[in-house]
């Protein structure tokens, strides 16, 4: 019987067809807890610098969490980590759905993909065995018709995929990975490493028992998480507009990624908002795996020129992308936008920014229209948007200069187009506007896998409650967005939070932004389930460790305090008039990086992590590694 | 044979014509007899046409839903007029005391369901202490992308078919929930009773023996669990978005 952990990792090494199982020991579970943390520090003992991230050295790390697959709410998630090809630093992706519970019942809480295919070919893992099985008549399929088209062949509705589009066969750097339709590990191009190994999907079946050390404890301490879940201020909007609630209060706020972030308040919010959706599009809510708070949501389009496009989601992420980002008002272009990208397997945010990126710098007479095509990339035109992500998909013309992610397009367009790159370590951000929510852009900025506000959340800074910033944080502005002080401290607590979630494999929104559990809970919950022993100190000393294991691999890799820095934008133009409070407010970065690396305990002059600090953590191995070659 | 009178008892849409509650008429042999300034909506009384003389009768099979079966609904979605049909004491004309109420079960509504599974998970694992959806008694199925989320639930029929199936007597009714309870060491896993089922509600483990909700002994977990109404522990029919 699996209590939690299985205890067992599947490694299919595809140039040598060779598959075979590798004990998981509780010394190794105890200190990385799951997923991320299983998958970062495999990845930094098994895939050195030396590494191309598209060649047969590079792996893949699948892994699910102990909560993964139980009656926790929302613990339905999965990380795919790799070298990433997009970034060349950490690639590490996360999505909820059925795809994680499913590994789980097969049997495994980590899978590990390396070389390659000779030809394009499928994974189908059951109930402990995996077999490797012909792609060759899905190529070039999208997801929906991949996700199905498997089903049907195995036989079984109940088969759960990880699949990529045509964009990652394609070789797009930012394609992801795409489960139960529309659930994306999108970020970091973890698709496209699949496709560097002829893989175009994973199928996953399990049946196999999995249970709880002591049920009945187990059982009562998530009546109780259902409980204050339900009872939670924002169970109501989340289950009812999910994270598309936040384009009209980030709008509010002025701080909506709007026009390429030329300002952060989109006159038009209203029309494409969560609010507008929910009332004209949506048909039902829908949730992963055993969650309680549903935030997906299934809709329809039934008249106009997209009738009969229906689709779960969309997310807030994508819903701004293709609305405010590019300048669009009418909500349906967006959704069909989205609807794009999901089929052709592309992230939404980075393909948003190099759509917006061109539409700027069209707009300044940078790029002229022959350049482009000759399509006329003005802010709104919802037609040129479609235009690019298909020759982006398909690397043609300008897609061609595109699909390499904003960095490489700016590298090549030259003309100092480099400055308006909306990125972080090669990786584009999100559809807020750090200017308005610093503590955001400290997040950012640090973000071990370039940036993501994926990996901090620190909603905390909207919390407006000076007393526990100061409580907390050690200062009461902590507490308040548009404030600098106490951010390090909030942004190094986050970060530790969202390394729990996703270690626990449980959804960001309970863990992170409910705070649902603390870190006691978190030991009462694994003490019931599993077979180990944890205690709350362990399992924030492992939170800490798993950081400090992504920030030595990146470290390794070359990244330094200079890399952790915002596109120059936010550094230097205010927000304009219309932005409201937020009018008037760039980033001043730097104060806030040497109050984070005090806080994380790292040399404050490089970022680098220290010697002292590794080995409290018990790296030493990772501490040795980075003094022998010369980097601490 | 008896005498009806059938009444306007709740009017949960809206009726046009309209009917208002406490409407009735009557039936006598072959006679209707609608009282003088009342009126009856000819679309409810056609279908409720076929149910008049079964109710008429005095029908004594076992597990028989004609005698405690007494609300019936206008056939139009928007009017959702409930028609109750009490049959009539021979000797005071009054309506007879025959109203059985119906044990509380899990009623389904696809409509509201997100597919989450949650239901599965709990029902396994308070049954079993294993998470595994496997050993369910309510499975969903799903069709991601025609966005359908069905779940499949013993709705403890009155005349269970799945009762009658079973050719070893494995399945019983609970005294105390009325729910169809499975004898384990009796159940020889023939599948009579999932052929019989008219929900496709019921499924196998892997020993063979049959899964079929036991409502939890009252306490129903699935329905406690569910994030939305699409599960509910109720002894009405109908379902509302």
């Amino acid at each position: 019987m699996n209590y939690g952990y299985c205890n067992k990792a599947l490694r299919i090494d595809l140039s040598n067809n060779l598959i075979k199982k590798e004990k998981l020991d509780e010394e190794f579970l105890k200190k990385y807890l799951g997923g991320r943390g299983l998958n970062v520090r495999r990845l930094y003992d098994e895939v050195p610098p030396e590494v191309d991230p598209l060649s047969t050295e590079n792996k893949m790390f699948i892994g699910v969490g102990p909560l993964t697959g139980t009656l926790f709410p929302g613990a339905a998630r999965v990380n795919f980590t790799a070298k990433s090809p997009q970034t060349k630093i950490l690639g590490d992706s996360n999505t909820g759905g059925f795809l994680g519970p499913e590994i789980k019942f097969a049997g495994f809480d980590q899978i590990i993909i390396e070389g390659k295919a000779d030809q394009l070919s499928y994974i189908y893992i059951k109930d402990g065995e995996a077999e490797i099985k012909s792609a060759q008549h899905l190529k070039q399929l999208d997801t929906f018709e991949t996700q199905k088209k498997i089903k049907e062949e195995l036989g079984d509705n109940r088969v759960q995929t990880a699949v990529i589009g045509p964009a990652a066969e394609n070789g797009v750097k930012y394609s992801g990975i795409f489960c139960n339709m529309v659930r994306a590990a999108a970020r970091t191009g973890m698709g496209l490493v699949l496709a560097s190994k002829n893989i175009k999907a994973i199928a996953v079946r399990g049946t196999k028992d999995l249970s709880a050390r002591k049920p009945d404890k187990f059982k009562q301490l998530i009546d109780k998480m259902d409980e204050e879940i339900k009872n939670h201020s924002e169970y109501e909007i989340r289950t009812r507009l999910g994270t598309t609630q936040l384009i009209s209060s980030l709008n509010e706020l002025g701080c909506l990624a709007t026009r390429h972030f030329q300002t952060g308040y989109f006159e038009d919010a209203d029309k494409v908002s969560g609010e507008y959706f929910e009332e004209n599009y949506k048909q039902k809510e829908k949730g992963c795996f055993a969650c309680t708070i549903p935030c997906s949501r299934y809709f329809e389009i039934t008249k106009g020129k997209y009738k009969g496009l229906k689709s779960e989601g969309p997310e807030f992420e994508g819903l701004a992308g293709f609305s405010s980002r590019v300048g669009v008002s009418d909500i349906e272009d967006a959704l069909y936008g989205v609807d794009l990208c999901n089929r052709y397997g592309l992230d939404v945010i980075t393909t948003s920014e190099c759509i917006s990126f061109t539409m700027e710098l069209y707009e300044k007479g940078i790029l002229t229209s022959e350049e482009i095509d000759g399509l006329k990339p003005e802010f709104g035109n919802s037609e040129v948007v479609f235009n690019l992500i298909e020759k982006i998909k398909n690397r043609e013309g300008f897609g061609d200069i595109l699909a390499d992610g904003v960095v490489t397009a700016a590298e090549k367009i030259g003309r100092g187009t480099k400055k308006l790159a909306m990125h972080v370590k090669g990786l584009e951000i999100f559809q807020a506007d750090p200017r308005g929510i610093k503590g955001y852009g400290l997040g950012v900025a640090v973000a071990t896998r370039g940036g993501d506000h994926l990996r901090s959340e620190p909603w905390f800074e909207f919390s407006e409650d000076a007393e526990e910033g100061k409580r907390r944080f050690g200062h009461p502005e902590s507490a308040f967005r548009l404030e600098y002080k106490g951010k390090g401290r909030v942004v190094k607590y986050y970060e530790e939070r969202c390394v729990l979630a996703d270690c626990l494999e449980a959804c960001k929104n309970t863990v992170v932004n409910m705070e649902i559990i603390s870190f006691k809970e978190a030991a009462e919950l694994l003490n019931t389930l599993t077979e180990y022993r944890f205690t709350p100190e362990e399992i924030k000393k492992s939170a800490e460790r798993i950081m400090n294991v992504e920030r030595a691999y990146i470290v390794r890799e070359g990244i330094r305090r200079k890399d952790d820095t915002l596109p120059d934008r936010f550094l230097n133009e205010p927000l304009p008039e219309e932005c409201g409070v937020s009018a008037g407010s760039v980033v001043e970065l730097e104060p806030m990086l040497d109050e984070y690396y005090k806080a994380r305990e790292w040399e404050v002059n490089t970022g680098l992590p220290t010697e002292s600090k590794l080995s409290e953590l018990s790296l030493d191995k990772i501490m040795l590694d980075l003094k022998k070659r010369e980097i601490i | 044979m008896y005498d009806l009178k059938i009444v306007v008892e709740s009017i949960e849409g809206f009726c046009d014509l309209p009917m208002e509650i406490g409407d009735y008429f009557t039936v006598s042999g072959g006679k209707i007899e609608i009282p003088e300034g009342k009126h009856m909506c000819l679309w409810a009384l056609q279908s409720l046409m076929p149910v008049l003389p079964a109710k008429q009768r005095e029908l004594n099979e076992e597990n028989d839903w004609i005698p405690h079966t007494k609300r019936f609904i206008c056939p139009d979605p928007n009017g959702r007029v409930i028609f109750r049909i009490d049959r009539l004491d021979p000797k005071t004309g009054k309506p007879l005391e025959e109203e059985i109420e119906i044990p509380p079960r899990i009623l389904v509504n696809p409509d509201a369901c997100t597919g989450c599974r949650a239901c599965e998970t709990v029902c396994a694992f308070v049954h079993t202490q294993s998470f595994n959806a496997l050993r369910s008694r309510i499975k969903i199925e799903k069709n991601e992308i025609k966005g359908e989320d069905i779940p499949y639930i013993c709705r403890q029929c009155g005349d269970a078919p799945c009762i009658k199936a079973c050719p070893v007597e494995a399945l019983s009714r609970s005294p105390k929930t009325n729910a169809i309870l499975v004898d384990e060491d009796k159940c020889i896993g023939c599948n009579k009773c999932a052929e019989a089922c008219p929900f496709d509600a019921i499924s196998f483990n892997e020993n063979n023996v049959a899964l079929i909700c036991d409502l939890c002994d009252g306490d129903v977990e699935c329905v406690q669990r569910c994030p939305t109404d699409a599960l509910k522990f109720d002894n009405k029919g109908g379902r509302k978005k």
